[in-house]
């Protein structure tokens, strides 16, 4: 019979916000268990791999082996295949790193260790223990054992398919036109450059996008995201993937030599991710940011806010839902309008024609652009094709 | 009354990638992922079929 536990905070799910949280609420004099229910942290890799750099030094992260390549741009392909170059600085968060992102969670998880957290893998939460309409803990299984790790704060960091806000109450549904279904090959022998991550725009990838994110020399992650309300039969996402290779010779001629499969919110804020007891964070809370997929940076941001917030609450001794307003706020605070307006411009860029993107990637061309934001943008737009920025005027 | 539509999961490998997509988008919760194996709780289920759309490999048959 394996004991019952009692700790300060559990955190489930060691991903990058999982171990963030886990770390900072260390670090801040909580007894920290974070439990992973894979045997291996960061494996399988679920993840495109390209991740932004400028918020790495926020969070106390600092670039280890896990950076395979320090891209210096992106490329932006339009239907037609015109090319707009966007350089790491004006991307902001955008470009930066193609990374080993098992390596890059697990480097996190030994930061965590290294912080005094305990770590126990092959351990997955089960249920949500409740009192009085309070989180207390979970219910854990272990090798086979069931047992309660009793908390006084508890934090779903379970990733796109949680569990443990539904458990508790919370809503984490998503609308059909809220989520990708993606997919990616790593493929080998292809005519990637490692001086960009490229982005396929428009019908090859209806409410996504084809992304090309180099590995090494002539290796690189080909992946899409398809909007799963534009999704009419099954596998679509290998569909539109194996047609697009096919269309490019320089990647048709490849082997896979990996296959990632996942899906990606592309949601508005949740309205809620506290309750009694409980904190969400990642992508458990649909932090991913709606336009671009990216979710590592946001997850790990919202997590040391969570991790401060976790410690805070167990000095006090105070759990309640008041209380963890405190990381509710901190994190909107840091991360809402942002995740709100780049909703809103998915939700206009899935409605949008080859032809349209044709015409917003040629205005483009030449431009040079101070910081790219959505603003910026239609300026440019505005002055090739102003017929094409009324459709966008809402965000003007 | 109808009887509900038969489920059926192609989950040895030859199809599902254990990617968690259906899980993250099933309205119900009647999805389970436990490394390499994943189970529908049929009673809940209510053949929707939201799970063989958000499916990025075509892993789920229903009918």
């Amino acid at each position: 019979m394996v004991q019952d536990l009692k700790t300060d905070v559990l955190v489930i799910g060691a991903g990058p916000a999982g171990s963030m949280t886990a770390k900072w609420a260390a670090k801040h004099g909580a007894k920290v268990l974070l439990i992973e229910k894979r045997q291996e942290i960061g494996s399988p890799v679920r993840c495109g791999e390209g991740m932004s750099k400028e918020w790495l030094p926020e969070v106390g992260i600092t670039p280890g082996k896990w950076v395979n390549v320090e891209v210096e741009g992106a490329r932006i392909f339009s239907p037609r295949e015109q090319v707009f170059e966007i350089n790491e600085k004006s991307a902001g968060n955008e470009v930066g790193y193609v990374v080993e992102r098992d390596g890059f969670d697990k480097q996190l998880a030994i930061d965590a260790a290294n912080a005094g957290v305990d770590v126990v893998l092959k351990t997955a939460a089960v249920e949500v223990l409740k009192e009085n309409g309070r989180v207390v803990g979970a219910k854990v299984k272990q090798f086979g054992q069931k047992f309660d790790v009793r908390a006084s704060v508890t934090i779903g960091a379970d990733g796109f398919e949680s569990q443990v806000g539904r458990w508790a109450g919370i809503p984490t549904n998503l609308a059909l036109r809220d989520m990708d279904t993606c997919l990616q090959y790593r493929m080998t022998n292809v005519d990637s450059d490692l001086r960009y991550c490229d982005f396929f725009l428009g019908k090859v990838a209806p409410g996504g996008y084809v992304w090309v994110f180099p590995k090494d020399d002539h290796v690189a992650n080909v992946g899409i995201g398809v909007q799963v309300s534009q999704v009419k039969t099954t596998a679509e996402a290998r569909k539109y993937l194996d047609a697009w290779i096919e269309k490019h010779p320089g990647y048709a001629k490849g082997k896979k030599i990996d296959m990632v499969g996942g899906g990606v919110s592309i949601s508005p804020p949740l309205k809620q991710t506290v309750t009694d007891g409980l904190m969400l964070v990642g992508d458990a809370a649909r932090m991913i940011d709606p336009l671009t997929g990216g979710g590592i940076a946001n997850g790990c941001i919202a997590g040391k806010i969570c991790g401060e917030v976790a410690a805070k609450a167990v000095h006090a001794g105070d759990a309640s839902a008041a209380f963890l307003q405190a990381y509710e706020k901190g994190w909107r605070a840091r991360l809402e309008e942002k995740l709100y307006r780049n909703w809103l411009a998915k939700e206009k860029l899935c409605t949008i024609s080859d032809e349209t993107f044709d015409k917003l990637i040629d205005a483009l061309q030449g431009v040079k652009l101070q910081k790219l934001n959505v603003h910026n943008i239609l300026k440019a737009v505005h002055d090739k094709y102003p017929e094409v920025t009324k459709e966008f005027e809402a965000f003007l | 009354m109808p009887s509900k539509k038969s489920l059926h999961i192609e989950a040895s490998g030859q199809l599902c990638i254990y990617c968690g997509a259906c899980v993250g988008i099933c309205p119900l919760n009647c999805i389970y992922l436990d490394e390499t194996r994943i189970t529908f709780d049929e009673k809940v289920c209510t053949r929707c079929e939201i799970c063989v759309r958000a499916c990025p490999v075509g892993a789920i048959e229903i009918g």
